[in-house]
């Protein structure tokens, strides 16, 4: 489903390039989860980004769905995102101008599904938001808020999923409950995840994990 | 915490990262066209000043009534640095043989003039500069060449001295545009020992002066507090009456043009510093959290703003002198001007605008920083509570108006300024507050990308409506310069067209009417109006006998009272006359009716039916005030203060005057021979000198305008573009999602579509309403027509280059990968 080959990114910083990511490789088979653990700083996140086509790498590549990915412009990563990929961030990143249901109505409409509105309202409805269909992102708790994250993220049926310390901004408790909705929805619409966590707990209910330090895989427990 | 040193470090930091360069740089900008039209404007000015300086034929003049002025008024000119020249005026008859003419005569020293060019023809009609006649010689008119019958090279008398006539005037400075009587110039030696200059000649004694600029002002100072009763100071604009309606306005159009700059340079600054007290919030809310005071912040802000300010401000100012100064080297040529030294105090005034813009505009939404809540720190979508009313708020407006009134030199511009612009900021707070409320209903039937986008305009509804009234009134501000300005130029342009009467005829005798039409007929004269002229004398208003000893003495009722005046008559109201109030006298008025121009109604306190008694030789005639013309005295045609209705006015002892346009080359020497009572007066050259003088002045002011339009329009776009950086997070996320770029436009394209469209289309409508208020009220243009078609069109194209700015800046923002974005949140 997804693999990466010596994947490598550097940026230039006041002290010199800066090495990120030294050469990462991994395969990830169809349906199945993968935890990416590590330090603040250890490139997670940077590994994440590169995985779903949403910046470069500096040297390596990328293969997703049988799609090269490192081989697309923007224009062509963007059309990948739309058609297998989903997403779920540590800080949600609702739009504020869009309400619940129109945030979820976002994926399909990019497409240009005209079943938006009832797609979107049936998954919102899902995640037990479906009496908050017309709430703005300001007025939901955080707990709801990253349960329109999911909806937003399922509703258009991806392939895969990549969620970026998904429960990073949640109390243990909503963050538990958000966990099993994400690994419930994961199993349901079988999809292949990639979690970024240092939250092991978490990690932990991933089938495999990948330990980075310092932009290296030091551990991989495949 | 030091707040100064907090400042510099965050403004180093900020700058390198570019938060702070839009704003910098839309200060750079502002200060800059600020600059660049305030020095321009300057220098055009000076350069109107010194070709009014040529008709007057010096930088000023004192002019006293029967006596000499004493010998301290030229000395004081020496001891100032400044030339002067000495001359007298007075009417007399100049005779050669049996023939005879009332002349005006001007007997002048050798200094004359100090300004502008004698203009002479010789024996063998070639045109030349002259200096002031020898004594014992003259220049004379054409019509007193004509009249006496003598060419150049012969003599002629005048207060029984012979005069050898040296050439044929053509053009004099420092006469009247209107004279009664053809013209000699003659040596003032001469006119001492004619014996007409004695005790108790109605003679006009004037020194001129000229030199520096400021010796000019300083003499001015000094003769108002030296001038004797009968004598007043002559600046330069008011010398010429006729030309002090062009004079002012040039100056207001080129006022109305920095004017316009500097409101643009204020809402480009205004934008630039919303958005960076929006991007300082998480930064204030940091700082808060780790403890720093309420005053420590608003001082950090505050030293932050100054240290970017002080060197934006320079640096605009000497960019803009550069600016001004490629502007002129192109603008010399309609000029006609000299290079003078640069004037500084545009740059320098254009610099502390820029500080009180930028701490007008930007201080509000950075105070307002103070009242952010550390929690944000952990809840960034947590809103700031806003305090329902502050002050603070009232500071752009207090510094707009300030500027306004300011730069504007002028109440009645400034008023109609601020008047529109109030007018617009109402419009466009009513329409897009209805505009939201219609998309907030009718967008859900819109496509995802569009709805997304139009449904930012109603998250953001405090910015929008920042937003669409920035643009608002800064496309009416660029199409007061673009539209309507150009147009009220060209109005001003017809105001002389070519057919405007080039000649004026006095003592044409009633009998002599049908002869006279004839032959100007067969010498294709056209726009031919001839009016009966009766001369008078005022003796009563309200039965009440007046005395010119009832007025200040020397004043212009005062002289009215004690001279003559001269009333016309006629079935119906003349060209360039209108009604102000009552009603047009009725050709067969039971008792007689008065029209009365509107100067004679503040002079003498009249109102409607008010009763003026006349003398006309043995007949007196009492006639009530009907109606108030105000007369347009710059038209070139017979105009009357007083006209009375025909019916009762027939049969009063008068000739008749004459106007008419005369196409060169035809001549009226044959109709002067064969009607030799008939006094001629040829105007066409001062008529050129007008149509020269508007024709550099709007030449000029068309530079300056343009010039302003182009620095709006960077400064807008620039402001535009930065507004798109608003959307950078929406934007990232949209392509996250896998938004392709077809999609991300037609977000960006519907939002700024409709910013666009409502703003322009509003800008419009206040720029027509403000072109008609100032062509009534400040350039004094009667049936100013705003060019619609021109708004339209307009009004379209800002739309367009507000979508195209929109899209500019979005383009940026779309090529950076989503990633940076959502990593460095919003």
């Amino acid at each position: 489903m997804l693999s990466a080959e010596k994947l490598s990114k550097a940026v230039d910083g006041p002290d010199g390039r800066l090495l990120i990511l030294d050469e990462v490789s991994l395969t990830v088979e169809r349906g199945a989860s993968l935890a990416i653990v590590g330090a603040s700083g250890s490139g997670k996140t940077t590994l994440l980004g590169l995985l779903a086509g949403l910046d470069r790498p500096t040297s390596g590549s990328i293969t997703l769905a049988g799609e090269s990915l490192d081989r697309l412009d923007e224009e062509a990563r963007a059309r990948v995102r739309r058609r297998l990929i989903g997403f779920v961030f540590q800080s949600f990143h609702l739009l504020p101008a869009l309400n619940a249901e129109e945030n979820v109505m976002l994926p399909l409409e990019l497409e240009g599904r005209s079943d938006a509105r009832q797609r979107a309202a049936s998954v919102l409805g899902d995640v037990g938001l479906g009496k908050r269909l017309h709430h703005y992102p300001h007025q939901l708790s955080g707990g709801e808020q990253q349960r329109v994250a999911l909806a937003r993220a399922f509703v258009h049926g991806p392939q895969l999923l990549f969620a970026d310390e998904p429960t990073g901004n949640l109390d243990q408790r909503t963050g538990a409950a958000v966990s099993d909705l994400l690994f419930d929805l994961n199993r349901e619409h079988a999809t292949t995840l990639v979690l970024v966590s240092h939250d092991l707990d978490l990690a932990a209910r991933c089938a495999r994990m990948l330990r980075l330090r310092d932009g290296r895989v030091v551990e991989d427990d495949a | 915490m030091n707040p100064l040193v907090f400042a510099a470090r965050s403004l180093r930091r900020e700058f390198r990262h570019g938060e702070l360069a839009t704003l910098a740089a839309a200060l750079v900008l502002a200060v800059a066209a600020l600059a660049a039209v305030g020095t321009l404007a300057n220098r055009v000015e000076t350069a109107i000043l010194a070709s009014a300086t040529e008709l007057l034929g010096g930088d000023l003049g004192v002019s006293a009534r029967r006596t000499p002025l004493p010998d301290s008024f030229t000395a004081k000119a020496t001891a100032l640095g400044l030339s002067s020249s000495r001359s007298v005026e007075f009417s007399s008859v100049v005779f050669a043989g049996d023939n005879s003419q009332f002349s005006e005569v001007r007997a002048v020293d050798e200094h004359y003039p100090l300004r502008g060019a004698l203009q002479v023809k010789d024996a063998a009609g070639m045109q030349h500069n002259a200096a002031a006649p020898a004594p014992g010689q003259a220049y004379a008119d054409r019509a007193v060449l004509n009249a006496l019958g003598r060419k150049v090279g012969d003599s002629m008398q005048l207060g029984g001295r012979d005069l050898v006539i040296t050439g044929e005037i053509v053009s004099a400075p420092g006469g009247a545009v209107f004279q009664f009587a053809p013209t000699v110039l003659m040596n003032a030696t001469d006119a001492e020992a004619s014996g007409l200059l004695g005790a108790g000649s109605r003679a006009n004694f004037r020194i001129l002066v000229a030199g520096a600029m400021e010796a000019v002002a300083d003499y001015a100072g000094w003769a108002k507090d030296n001038l004797p009763a009968s004598a007043r100071l002559i600046t330069v604009t008011e010398a010429q009456a006729n030309l002090r309606n062009s004079f002012e306005r040039g100056e207001n159009f080129l006022r109305l043009a920095a004017l316009l700059a500097a409101l643009l340079a204020g809402i480009a600054v205004a934008l630039a510093a919303q958005r960076f007290a929006r991007r300082k919030t998480e930064e204030v809310a940091v700082l808060r959290c780790l403890g720093a005071s309420r005053r420590e912040i608003v001082l950090g802000l505050a030293f932050e703003l100054l240290l970017l300010a002080l060197p934006a401000c320079l640096l605009g100012a000497l960019l803009g002198l550069g600016m001004q100064q490629i502007a002129f080297v192109f603008a010399r040529e309609l000029l006609g001007t000299t290079t003078g030294s640069i004037p500084l105090s545009a740059s320098a005034s254009a610099f502390l605008i820029g500080l009180a813009v930028l701490f007008g505009f930007a201080l509000p939404p950075l105070l307002r920083l103070r009242d952010v809540e550390p929690m944000r720190v952990f809840r960034r979508d947590l809103q700031t509570r806003l305090r329902r009313f502050d002050a603070l708020y009232l500071l752009p407006f207090a510094v707009g108006g300030l500027l306004i009134l300011l730069e504007s030199g002028s109440t009645r511009l400034a008023g109609v300024l601020a008047g529109g612009l109030a007018g617009v900021a109402l419009v466009t707070l009513v329409f897009t507050l209805l505009l939201l409320k219609i998309l907030r209903a009718g967008s859900r039937r819109l496509p995802g990308a569009l709805r997304f986008g139009l449904a930012n305009l109603n998250r953001r509804r405090t910015l929008t409506l920042i937003q669409v009234g920035a643009l608002a009134l800064s496309l009416t501000a660029l199409d007061l310069l673009a539209v309507v300005g150009p147009s009220l130029l060209d109005r001003w342009r017809a105001d002389l067209p070519a057919d405007t009467p080039n000649y004026f005829v006095l003592n044409l005798q009633a009998d002599q009417r049908e002869e006279f039409s004839g032959r100007l007929q067969a010498l294709g004269a056209d726009n031919l109006s001839l009016l009966p002229l009766a001369a008078g004398k005022l003796v009563a208003i309200n039965g009440k006998p007046v005395r010119a000893t009832d007025f200040e003495p020397d004043s212009r009722a005062g002289n009215f009272v004690e001279g003559e005046v001269r009333v016309s008559w006629s079935a119906d109201l003349p060209p360039s006359n209108r009604i102000v109030d009552g009603r047009w006298a009725d050709a067969h008025a039971q008792a007689a009716e008065l029209s009365v121009d509107t100067s004679w109604v503040e002079l003498f306190k009249l109102t409607l039916g008010d009763t003026m008694t006349f003398r006309f030789a043995d007949q007196e005639i009492t006639a009530s005030v009907t109606s108030v013309r105000e007369v347009d005295w710059d038209s070139f045609r017979v105009n009357f203060f007083m006209m009375l209705d025909p019916a009762h006015a027939e049969n009063l002892p008068h000739s008749l005057i004459s106007s008419f346009h005369l196409p060169p080359p035809a001549s009226l020497a044959d109709l002067s021979r064969a009607m030799p009572n008939l006094s001629l007066i040829d105007v066409s050259s001062i008529l050129d000198r007008i149509r020269d003088i508007i024709g550099r002045v709007s030449a000029a002011v068309t530079w300056v305008l343009g010039f302003s339009l182009a620095a709006g329009i960077l400064v807008l776009f620039a402001a535009l573009a930065a507004t798109a950086e608003e959307r950078r997070f929406e934007i990232a996320l949209l392509r996250t999602l896998g938004a392709n770029s077809g999609q991300l436009n037609a977000a960006v394209l519907g939002e700024f579509a409709v910013l666009g469209m409502l703003a322009g289309l509003i800008a419009a409508a206040g720029a027509a309403a403000t072109g008609i208020a100032l062509a009534g009220n400040v350039f004094r243009m009667t049936d100013y027509t705003p060019p619609w078609l021109s708004l339209a069109l307009v009004a379209l194209a800002s739309a367009v280059i507000v979508m195209l700015a929109g899209l500019l800046g979005t383009r940026r923002i779309a090529g950076t990968p989503p990633m940076l974005v959502l990593r460095h949140g919003t």
